[in-house]
C-alpha cells in the first residue's frame, strides 16, 4: 500500500515541478517583453559621414573623436570616410537618406555680411534643394531671417541677427565645431611685411596683399602656389576657391569688401541711397579694359543685366532683387531694387563684375553658345579692367597675370604666377628654396611651418580665423535626429576645445554660431562646456533609456529606419 | 598586307568593345555628375537644365548611339568640370605626358637591356648577388617613395634640379614645339623621368638576363666562342639580338600601360599629365573626359600592340604570320 502511493505520488511530481517551471518561465518571458515594450527600441547604427582620411585628415580625427563620445551615451555610431562628390552626392541629392555628416560653410569676402548664412542656411523655402539641407523648419526663424534682410537700419539688424543666432543655438539644428584658421606663409626677404594685409575673416591671401604688396628686393614677380587644379577663368562662372582668386584680380567690381569686412567703393567713386530702394552709383573717370577700350556706364549697366536671364545662373540670385537700372548721367547709374536689401551692397555691388559689353553682347546672344550658359564659354585671353590683366594660362599649370599699368590702382609687384603643385610637401620645399614666395594654399601640417620659421627667419607665417566654419549636421528628417532634447546631448558631448586642438592641431577657434567669431560686430559668443553627463541626464529626461549599456528610444517609440549600408 | 589588314580590323573591333564597355560602365556608376558643381545657389530647373544641356535625360540607348556617332567623327563632347571640349582638355595634357612616359621608358629599356645582357654574362660572380637584390629592391618599391626621395636629395638638398612642374613660372614660348623641346622643360623632365625610370627598369633588366642566360645556352654562341669572337661581340651582336624580342614588345605594350598610369609621379613633381587629369574626372564623375582619357589610353595601347606584333615579324624572320613553321 505504502510503495504503491509513493510511486503515483513520484509519478505526478516531475510533471508537476515542469509545469511550475514551465509557468514561471512564461511570466518571466511576459514581464520582459511587456518591459521591452515599455522601453521603446533600440536605437539603431547611426552612419555619420565625413571625408575620407587622405583627403581631408582633420575633419576624419574630428568625425572619430565625436563617434568616440557618442558612443559613451549607448548609440551605435559608424564613421565612414567618403570621396568628397559622393559626400555632396548623398548629402545633397538624397536628403531623407543620410543620418548625420560632418560639414563644413566656407568663408568667402561676399559672407562678411551675415545675410547669405543668416537666410539661406535655415529657411525653410531652401529646404527642399538649396542651403538648408538639414530640413530645419521653424516660422518663427524664417520672419526673422527676413526681418533682418531688409532691416537698413545697423543697430536694429544687429539685434535681429543675435536673435537668429539665439534661436539656432537653442534648436541645435547643426552641432558647431570649430572656426578654422588659414594658414599662409610667404617670403618676408622678397615681400615687405609691412605691405602685406590681413583682411578680417579671410586671412592674408586676399586681394589687398596682391595689390599692395611691395617688393622687398629685386624679384618683383609674386610666384603664388594651389593644391589642385583650376576650372575656369570666367567673370559670369563661380567655379571655385581657387578660380576667385584669379577672377578678383582680373576683373573689377563696384564695390568691394575692404580689409575690416565693410564694402566700399572701388570702381565707383560713390555709392548713395536715395531712398530705400533706389541707389545712385556715380562712376570713376579714365577706366579702360584691357583691350584699351574705356570702361562706360553701359558697360556697367550690361554686366547687371546679364546675369539676370539665364546665362548665368550662379549670379542671378544676386541680381534678382533690381528691378530697373537707368543712366541718371554718363556717369552716374540709379539701381531701383525691388525690395529694401540690408546687404545690397555687399551681396550684390561687390559681388557682380563688370565685364565688356563689346566683348559679352556677342558671345551671350550669338549663336556660339548653343544654348548652353555663359558658365561653358573661355575666352582665349579674358579681357577685364582690374589691376592685372591675363598674360597666358594653363588651368592645370600655371596662370601668369601681368600688373595693369593703366588701373588706378595698380600694383606694386610686376607679375602674379600662380602654379598649380599637387604635393603638399614639394610646395613647403619650394618656399624654402625661393621657387615659391608665397605659400597660399597649404593643406599640411601647420607645425611643418611652425618649425621652418624657426629655422628660417625670412618665412613669415600668419594665421587667421576664418569666417567660414566647421560642424556635425544632423539630418533632421530622420528619427533621432528629430529630437531637439537628442541632438542638444549630442552636442552636450561634443568638446569642441579637444576637437581644436587635436584635429585642428590648435588652428582652430571652437565655434558656437554660424554668424563667425570672425565678424565681431554681428557675432554672438556662447561658451559651450562639453559635459556628458549633462548629456546623459537629458536623454534621460526625455525618456531615453540605456538597456545593457544601449541607448532605446522613449516608451512606446518604435525604431521605423534601418541602419544605412 | 592580308596580315596587316586582318589586325586592323581586329585593332578596330576590340576598340568598339572597349568603347561600348566604357559607355555602360560610367552610366553605371553611383554619383551624379552635377554633383560636381553643388557650390552654388542651383534651383530645380537650372539643375534640370543641365540634365538637358548633356543629354542625361535622354533613354540610355538614344545616349549611346549619339556617343558612338560622335567618336567616329572624334568628338568627345565638352567637359562636365572644364566646360570645354574634352579634346582640348586632353590635348592641354597630351604632350606633357607622351614626353614623361617615352623618356622614362626610353631610359628604363636602354638602362634595363644593356645592364640585363651584362648581368647574363657576369653569372655567379658577386656583381650578380649584389645587383640582383639592388633591382628588386627599386622595382618593389613604392614610386612615390623613390620620387620623394629624388625630390628631397637633388631638389631640396642640393637643389640641382626644380621641385615641381613642366616648366620655370613666366617662362613664356613661342610654340608647343619650342616649349617641349627647350632646356627648361628638360631641366624639370629630369628628375620625373628619373623616377619612373628607376621605377620601370626592372622589368628589361630581367627580362633581358634571363632571355640572355637561354640564348647563352644554343650551340651558335658555342659556335662562335669557338670562332674567336670577342666577349662583346658575342654578347652584343649575337646573344643580345636574340633575346631582344620579348623585350622589344614589352616596351610596346609598357608604354601603352604607362601612359595613364603614371598618376603617383605627377602628383609628386606636380607635372601636368593624363594620369591626374583622369583621376579628376572619376573622382568628380566627369564622364566625357574619363571616357575621352580612357578611350585615348586604349587607342594607344592597341596601337601598341599592333605595332609589337610587327615589329616582331620584322625584327625576326623565323617568325612570319601566315607562314606554318
Amino acid at each position: 500500500m505504502n510503495t504503491l502511493h509513493n510511486s503515483s505520488a513520484r509519478t505526478l511530481r516531475i510533471p508537476a515541478a515542469g509545469a511550475v517551471i514551465y509557468l514561471g518561465f512564461a511570466l518571466v518571458l511576459t514581464a520582459l517583453a511587456g518591459s521591452a515594450a515599455a522601453q521603446g527600441d533600440r536605437v539603431r547604427k547611426l552612419v555619420l559621414i565625413s571625408g575620407a582620411q587622405a583627403a581631408d585628415p582633420q575633419e576624419f580625427q574630428a568625425a572619430q573623436l565625436i563617434a568616440q563620445e557618442w558612443r559613451k551615451l549607448g548609440l551605435e555610431v559608424e564613421v565612414r570616410g567618403l570621396p568628397r562628390p559622393q559626400v555632396s552626392d548623398i548629402v545633397w541629392y538624397n536628403r531623407d537618406k543620410w543620418d548625420v555628416t560632418m560639414w563644413r560653410m566656407v568663408g568667402r569676402p561676399e559672407r562678411s555680411d551675415p545675410d547669405e548664412l543668416v537666410y539661406n542656411l535655415f529657411h525653410s523655402t531652401t529646404r527642399e534643394k538649396g542651403f538648408n539641407f538639414v530640413g530645419y523648419v521653424n516660422p518663427e526663424y524664417d520672419r526673422i531671417a527676413e526681418a533682418q534682410r531688409s532691416e537698413i537700419d545697423q543697430a536694429k539688424r544687429k539685434v535681429l541677427v543675435h536673435s537668429a543666432q539665439d534661436m539656432i543655438m537653442a534648436d541645435v539644428p547643426y552641432l558647431f565645431l570649430v572656426y578654422p584658421k588659414n594658414v599662409v606663409a610667404y617670403n618676408s626677404s622678397i615681400w615687405k611685411k609691412d605691405t602685406i594685409i590681413d583682411q578680417s575673416g579671410i586671412g592674408v591671401r586676399n586681394f589687398w596683399t596682391f595689390i599692395n604688396a611691395a617688393p622687398a628686393g629685386s624679384q618683383k614677380d609674386m610666384v603664388l602656389n594651389a593644391a589642385e587644379a583650376m576650372n575656369a577663368i570666367n567673370p559670369l562662372y563661380i567655379s571655385g576657391a581657387i578660380d576667385s582668386w584669379v577672377t578678383d584680380l582680373v576683373w573689377d567690381r563696384l564695390m568691394r569688401v575692404g580689409p575690416d569686412g565693410l564694402p566700399k567703393p572701388w570702381a565707383a567713386e560713390s555709392v548713395t541711397y536715395v531712398d530705400g530702394t533706389t541707389v545712385d552709383v556715380k562712376l570713376r573717370t579714365g577706366m579702360l579694359w584691357h583691350d584699351g577700350k574705356p570702361l562706360t556706364t553701359d558697360d556697367v549697366i550690361y554686366s547687371f543685366e546679364a546675369p539676370a536671364g539665364d546665362k548665368s545662373p550662379m549670379y542671378k540670385p544676386f541680381v534678382a532683387n533690381i528691378a530697373a537700372m537707368e543712366k541718371v548721367d554718363d556717369r552716374t547709374i540709379r539701381f531701383k531694387l525691388k525690395a529694401p536689401n540690408a546687404s545690397f551692397f555687399t551681396s550684390t555691388l561687390a559681388k557682380i563684375n563688370l565685364i565688356p559689353r563689346h566683348v559679352w553682347e556677342p558671345i551671350l546672344s550669338g549663336q556660339q553658345l548653343q544654348g548652353k550658359s555663359a558658365e561653358s564659354y573661355q575666352e582665349q585671353l579674358p579681357i577685364g579692367s582690374g589691376p592685372f590683366k591675363v598674360v597666358r594660362f594653363k588651368l592645370q599649370e600655371e596662370i601668369l597675370l601681368e600688373r595693369n599699368a593703366a588701373h588706378w590702382s595698380a600694383p606694386q609687384m610686376n607679375r602674379w604666377i600662380l602654379r598649380i603643385v599637387t604635393n603638399t610637401e614639394a610646395a613647403v620645399g619650394m618656399l624654402k628654396r625661393g621657387e615659391v614666395s608665397f605659400l597660399s594654399d597649404y593643406r599640411g601640417d601647420p607645425k611643418v611651418l611652425e618649425d621652418l620659421v624657426k629655422a628660417d627667419s625670412t618665412i613669415e607665417v600668419a594665421a587667421t580665423v576664418d569666417m567660414g566654419f566647421r560642424f556635425v549636421a544632423p539630418n533632421l528628417r530622420r528619427p533621432p535626429f528629430d529630437d531637439v532634447n537628442f541632438r542638444k546631448a549630442l552636442m552636450l558631448a561634443i568638446n569642441r576645445n579637444l576637437m581644436a586642438q587635436a584635429a585642428w592641431n590648435g588652428y582652430a577657434v571652437p565655434a558656437n554660431s554660424h554668424v563667425s567669431a570672425a565678424l565681431p560686430f554681428w557675432h554672438k559668443g556662447e561658451q559651450f562646456k562639453p559635459n556628458v553627463e549633462e548629456a546623459k541626464k537629458i536623454l534621460e529626461k526625455s525618456g531615453y533609456k540605456l538597456v545593457g549599456g544601449k541607448l532605446h528610444y522613449p516608451d512606446g517609440k518604435r525604431e521605423t529606419l534601418s541602419s544605412l549600408n | 598586307m592580308r596580315l596587316i589588314l586582318t589586325r586592323l580590323a581586329q585593332m578596330l573591333f576590340v576598340l568598339w568593345v572597349v568603347a561600348t564597355l566604357l559607355f555602360y560602365m560610367f552610366r553605371l556608376m553611383p554619383g551624379d555628375p552635377t554633383a560636381a558643381y553643388i557650390d552654388s545657389t542651383f534651383t530645380e530647373d537650372q539643375i534640370q537644365q543641365l540634365r538637358r544641356t548633356f543629354g542625361l535625360d535622354r533613354p540610355l540607348h538614344e545616349q549611346y548611339v549619339i556617343y558612338l556617332g560622335n567618336l567616329l567623327v572624334g568628338e568627345f563632347g565638352d567637359s562636365f568640370h572644364h566646360r570645354r571640349p574634352v579634346l582640348e582638355v586632353l590635348g592641354g595634357v597630351l604632350p606633357n605626358t607622351i614626353v614623361l612616359t617615352l623618356s622614362g621608358l626610353l631610359v628604363a629599356y636602354a638602362f634595363g637591356t644593356l645592364v640585363g645582357a651584362w648581368l647574363a654574362w657576369k653569372r655567379g660572380t658577386w656583381v650578380e648577388a649584389i645587383t640582383i637584390p639592388t633591382v628588386l629592391t627599386l622595382r618593389a618599391a613604392p614610386e612615390f617613395w623613390l620620387g620623394m626621395v629624388l625630390l628631397a636629395i637633388f631638389g631640396f638638398k642640393l637643389g640641382w634640379f626644380p621641385s615641381g612642374g613642366a616648366n620655370s613660372p613666366g617662362a613664356i614660348f613661342p610654340s608647343e614645339w619650342s616649349r617641349l623641346i627647350s632646356k627648361d622643360f628638360l631641366w624639370h623632365l629630369v628628375l620625373p623621368a628619373a623616377t619612373l625610370a628607376l621605377y620601370l627598369q626592372g622589368l628589361p633588366l630581367l627580362l633581358m638576363r634571363s632571355n640572355m642566360l637561354d640564348v647563352m645556352g644554343e650551340d651558335f654562341i658555342t659556335m662562335a666562342r669557338m670562332k674567336g669572337l670577342s666577349s662583346w661581340s658575342i654578347v652584343m651582336r649575337h646573344g643580345a639580338r636574340n633575346a631582344l624580342l620579348p623585350v622589344a614588345t614589352a616596351f610596346a605594350l609598357g608604354f601603352g600601360a604607362s601612359i595613364g598610369g603614371n598618376v603617383v609621379v605627377e602628383t609628386v613633381f606636380s607635372w601636368p599629365g593624363l594620369g591626374k587629369l583622369l583621376v579628376n574626372s572619376v573622382a568628380a564623375s566627369d564622364y566625357p573626359v574619363a571616357q575621352g582619357a580612357f578611350f585615348l589610353i586604349t587607342v594607344v595601347l592597341v596601337s601598341m600592340n599592333f605595332i609589337a606584333d610587327l615589329l616582331y615579324s620584322v625584327l625576326d624572320p623565323r617568325v612570319s604570320h601566315g607562314r606554318r613553321i
